[in-house]
Parts: structure tokens; sequence; C-alpha cells
């Protein structure tokens, strides 16, 4: 648990963050937005000291950071950045195994963890262990700063936009991944990301910095139907709103139950999102659509309206 | 793997060729100079005597070696510490003064060092190696600047908040990754005071300056070709050992 209360940092006359209260529960993904400068990297920073705060509070599992030694409480937070900052002359593995050996693990303990992390961000042992990060793809080296992150298993992980310099694909499937992980162990995480997508997708708690302030927070959901003001809304999407709350929706929360009228032929998993079944309904011309499960089994149907959340029924 | 062995131990061979060779024409140099007698004669038909014969050139040779490497092993530790130093949080503001102070010991004229040294330190190796000392600071000084100030700053983020404490930030990051920049100071350090290394013959150090001194002064341009010729000999062979040393330029 992470909670910062009435936090500052002036550098010399000028508050980069001010006075800003945030409390991330474990097992929680926070996700910090906002314009350039507006303080998101300089509160991850103080949250692990390489930027002290000049006043407030900051604590780690109801413990003032400033009561640990700065080395240990770094070890036991993750921190990956955009520009990765992988070591140029250590290869791949011996990156990943920073803060292991750091921490004076076993090396058969640390051989171990480097490959169990490599596999699980699809990194083979083979092809990349022996690399210098000089070798890699933008792509490549962002998850190795991951896997490097994750190496000593924190239960707190700083993400400064770990994914900037990732394809869509790559992406998604690393964002699908942080997911999983987390839902999984339980990490919390607070990640900073220039992409609002990426930020509705991920976050549990949502926080729209401006000027060095917390302007709102809270869950996306939220934010997108009750921005509190007009920067809020711009920055969520303005006009586009609509389609990313769609993406949050899930076709299984507006489906119908199955009826007798004959079933339509296109069909959408009770997974995807709203915007995807509106897309599908876009693309095939089609105002409704069978959903299935796991087993492509029908469970219900959608339709526009029903899809669009009109109040009442056709 | 028998096969990966032996061919880095055959490469690990013939990268030292060069420096080997120049190694034993240099000894050689030494050795056989009286033999070349004939070739001085040349230049000096006058004279009653062509060959340098006041001490034997072996001998000038490793006191001229030594007087270098003293200096340099001192302007190492002196340059790199300072530059580290400096480099740290703590004495950051000092940074500008060691830079500045680094280049003016280099604009000083060791001939100046020498002359102010002597009173102080006597005559002998002592004050040459001061002065070799306060010449060859400039450029380890600012190379060691340099190869620190280069690493990258994301590099430097991510090992702090990775929990590296600043000695070893310092010994597994920015000393590796500095290296080649630092050697490259060294290099030219040393190999500048080499050939400097020739004045403290004017102040007693024996070395391979002797030669040069004593042919400018009896007028005997074959001792001071001599002295030149090792001297030179000596800048080549040393220089292309740390060309071996160097990762970039190999
Ligand atoms: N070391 C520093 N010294 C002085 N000012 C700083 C320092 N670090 C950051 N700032 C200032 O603090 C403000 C917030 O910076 P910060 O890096 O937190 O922004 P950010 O939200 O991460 O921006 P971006 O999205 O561009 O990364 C900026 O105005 C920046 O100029
Ligand atoms: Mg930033």
């Amino acid at each position: 648990m992470i909670e910062l209360i009435g936090v500052s940092k002036r550098f010399g006359e000028t508050a980069a963050v001010d006075d800003i209260s945030l409390r991330v529960e474990r097992g929680e993904l926070c996700v910090l937005v906002g314009t350039s400068g507006c303080g998101k990297s300089t509160t991850l920073r103080m949250i692990n000291r390489l930027i002290e705060h000049s006043d407030g509070e900051i604590h780690i599992d109801g413990q003032q950071i400033r009561d640990f030694r700065e080395e240990t409480l770094r070890r036991r937070m993750g921190y990956a950045i955009q520009s990765t900052g992988l070591f140029p002359h250590w290869t791949v593995a011996r990156n990943i195994g920073l803060v292991p050996r750091l921490l004076k693990w076993p090396p058969a303990r640390i051989r171990e963890r480097v490959e169990e992390l490599m596999a699980m961000l699809g990194l083979s042992m083979d092809e990349f262990a022996g690399k210098y990060p000089r070798q890699l793809s933008g792509g490549q080296a962002q998850r190795v700063g991951v896997a490097r992150a994750l190496a000593a298993d924190p239960d707190i992980l700083l993400m400064d936009e770990p994914f900037g310099a990732l394809d869509p694909i790559t992406r998604e499937t690393l964002q699908q991944e942080l997911r999983e992980l987390q839902a999984r162990l339980q990490k919390t995480i607070v990640f900073v990301t220039h992409d609002m997508d990426e930020a509705l997708r991920l976050a549990d708690r949502l926080v729209v910095m401006d000027g060095g302030r917390i302007r709102q927070q809270g869950h996306p959901l939220e934010l997108l139907r009750e921005p509190a003001d007009a920067f809020v809304e711009s920055l969520l999407g303005g006009e586009d709103r609509g389609l990313k709350e769609a993406a949050l929706l899930t076709v299984g929360e507006r489906m119908m139950p199955l009826s007798p009228r004959l079933l339509p032929r296109e069909r959408i998993s009770r997974h995807a999102t709203l915007r995807e079944a509106l897309s599908m309904m876009l693309w095939r011309h089609a105002e409704r659509l069978a959903v299935v499960d796991d087993e492509d089994m029908p469970v219900g149907e959608l339709s526009l309206r029903q899809l669009v959340g009109a109040k009442h029924h056709e | 793997m028998s096969e990966a062995v032996s061919r880095r131990v055959s490469r690990g061979g013939t990268r030292w060729l060069v420096p080997l060779a120049w190694s034993l024409v240099l000894l050689s140099a030494c050795v056989g100079m009286p033999w070349l007698e004939g070739l001085f004669r040349l230049v000096e038909p006058d004279s009653r005597s062509v060959i340098y014969a006041r001490a034997d050139f072996l001998t000038l040779l490793g006191r001229h070696l030594l007087v270098v490497a003293v200096a340099a092993l001192a302007a190492v530790i002196i340059g790199v510490g300072a530059a580290v130093a400096v480099t740290r949080c703590a004495g950051r503001d000092f940074l500008p003064l060691v830079a500045q102070l680094a280049s003016i010991g280099q604009t000083f004229p060791p001939v100046a060092v020498l002359a102010l040294a002597v009173p102080v330190l006597g005559f002998g190796t002592l004050p040459i190696i001061v002065a070799l000392l306060l010449y060859g600071l400039l450029p380890i000084v600012r190379n060691t600047l340099a190869g620190l100030e280069g690493v990258d700053p994301g590099v430097r983020e991510a090992a702090r908040g990775m929990g590296m404490t600043g000695g070893q930030l310092l010994r597994q990051v920015e000393l590796p990754l500095a290296a080649p920049v630092i050697l490259a100071g060294i290099r030219t350090s040393v190999t500048i005071n080499i050939a400097t290394a020739a004045i403290g013959a004017t102040v007693g150090a024996s070395n391979l300056g002797d030669p040069i001194i004593s042919g400018i002064v009896n007028g005997n341009t074959a001792y001071v070709l001599q002295g030149a010729l090792l001297i030179g000999l000596l800048a080549l062979t040393v220089d292309s050992v740390f060309a071996r040393l160097q990762p970039a330029a190999a």
C-alpha cells in the first residue's frame, strides 16, 4: 500500500508537484495521466526517493519512506522507465539479474529467476540471454526493462511510460500480461503513461494531474461518466468518450438472454468489449449479434439498442 | 569448444604482435647502436666519437621508463580520483575548479615547473616527476570527466532506482562504461610525457634525454639523433601497447 499525504516537491521557486494526496491499495493498479510536465515522473520518483519530497508524507505499508535506507527501499520496488536504462556493458541475463544480485541471492536461484522472467516476457533464453542491449530492438529492450523491474519479485512496481516505444500489438500483449500478472500476484503498481487507451485499459484508479496538482481521481468509468471539469473531459478523449467507455464494458454486461427469435449469424464473444461489438455491427451492417461463450456456444444476444444502453426494450 | 578456445588464443597472440615487434626494435636499437656507427659518422664526420657512450642506452631507457611510469601512476591516481570526486553529489561544486586547475597545469611549461621545483626538491629525478605529473594531469582529468559525464543519464537513473549504492554505481557501471575514454586520456598523457621527460636531463635526472642535451651542449648532432630515435621508438612501443588495451581502437 502506498499513501501520499499532502506531498509537494519544489525545485527552487516552482512547485513541480503541489500538495497531492493519493492512496494506492495493495493489488491496485494506479495510472497517472496528464499533459507533459505536470509532475507525473516527479511523483513516481518521490516514491522511491530518487527525488526527496519537500513537504508532506509518503508511506509504504504504513511506514514513512524516510525511515528506510534508500537502497533497501528501492530494492523492494521495481522501477521501469521509458529509456529502459539497461546497462550497455551487461548482457540481457545479467541486466535482469541485477536486483537479485544486489540482494545477494545465490547464483543458481538468480539464474532460475532470470529464465522464468524471460519466458514470461516472451524472450527466448537461447536467443537473448547473451545479447547486449545495443543488439535489441526498442521493444525487446523495454521487455528486458520490465523483466528487470520484476526480477526480485517486489510487491510495488513503479513504471514510467514503460511501453512507450512499442508497436500497438506488442504493447497490447504486454498490457494484457501486466494485468494478468497483477491480478495473480497482487502487485501494487503506479504507472505513468501518455496513452489514454492504455491508461483506461489498465487502471483500477485513474489519476488526472495538471500543473502539479491532482484534478480528479477514481475508477476510469467514474471519470468518463462524470469528469470534474473541462480539462479532465478533454484529456479523457472529449468527443470520443463514448467509445472509450464502450471499450471498458463487456458484451456480457449488456447482452439479453436468448430469445425464441432466429439467432443472428454474426457472433461475438461475451468477453469482447462493447466497442468491439459496435465495430462488428458497423462492419457487418448487423443490428443484432449472437453472443457466445468460450466454447462458442450461444449464450445470449445483443442488439444495437442494448449496446447503446437505451432504456426501453424493442 | 576447443576450437573456439584455440582461436581466441591465437587471436590473443596476434593481438600482441605489434607491441612485441616495437619492443624488439627498441631493444635492438639500444643494444645495437654501436653497429650503426658508420651511419652516424655521415652526420658527424669530424667528431671524435659519434656514439653516445657516457652511459649504457639500456640503463637510460630503464630510467626513462621508470620516471614516466611513476609520473603516470601518480597522475592517474590524482586525475581519476579528482574527476570522480567532483562528479559525485558532494563534490559537484568543485567541478569547474578542478577542470580549470588541470588545464592550467598543462599550459604551464614543464621547463618552468622544473626551474621552480629544483630549488625546493633539489636536482635529480624528483623535479622531473613533478613536472611530468602536472603536465600529464589534464588529459586524464578531462577524459575521465568526459567519460563519466558521457554515461547515459537513464542508465544512472535506473541503477539508482534499482537500489545500487553510490559505490556500486561507480565501480560496476560508471567506471566500466567510461573506461575506454579514460584509457585514451592516459594514453595521450603518457605519450606526451615520454617525449617531455627528456628535459629531465637538464636537472640531472639521467634518462634518454641525456644524449640529446649532451649533443646540444657539445654540438654533436649524432648524439641528439640517437636520443631522439630511442625516445621516438619508446613512444611508439608504449602507444602500441595502449592501442591493444583499448577495445574501441581494436
Ligand atoms: N531536477 C529538476 N530540476 C528542476 N525542475 C525539474 C526537475 N525535474 C523536473 N522538473 C520540473 O518539474 C516539472 C514536472 O516534471 P515531470 O518530469 O514530473 O513531468 P512529467 O509529468 O513526467 O512530464 P512528461 O510527461 O513530459 O514526462 C516540469 O516542469 C519540470 O521542468
Ligand atoms: Mg515523465
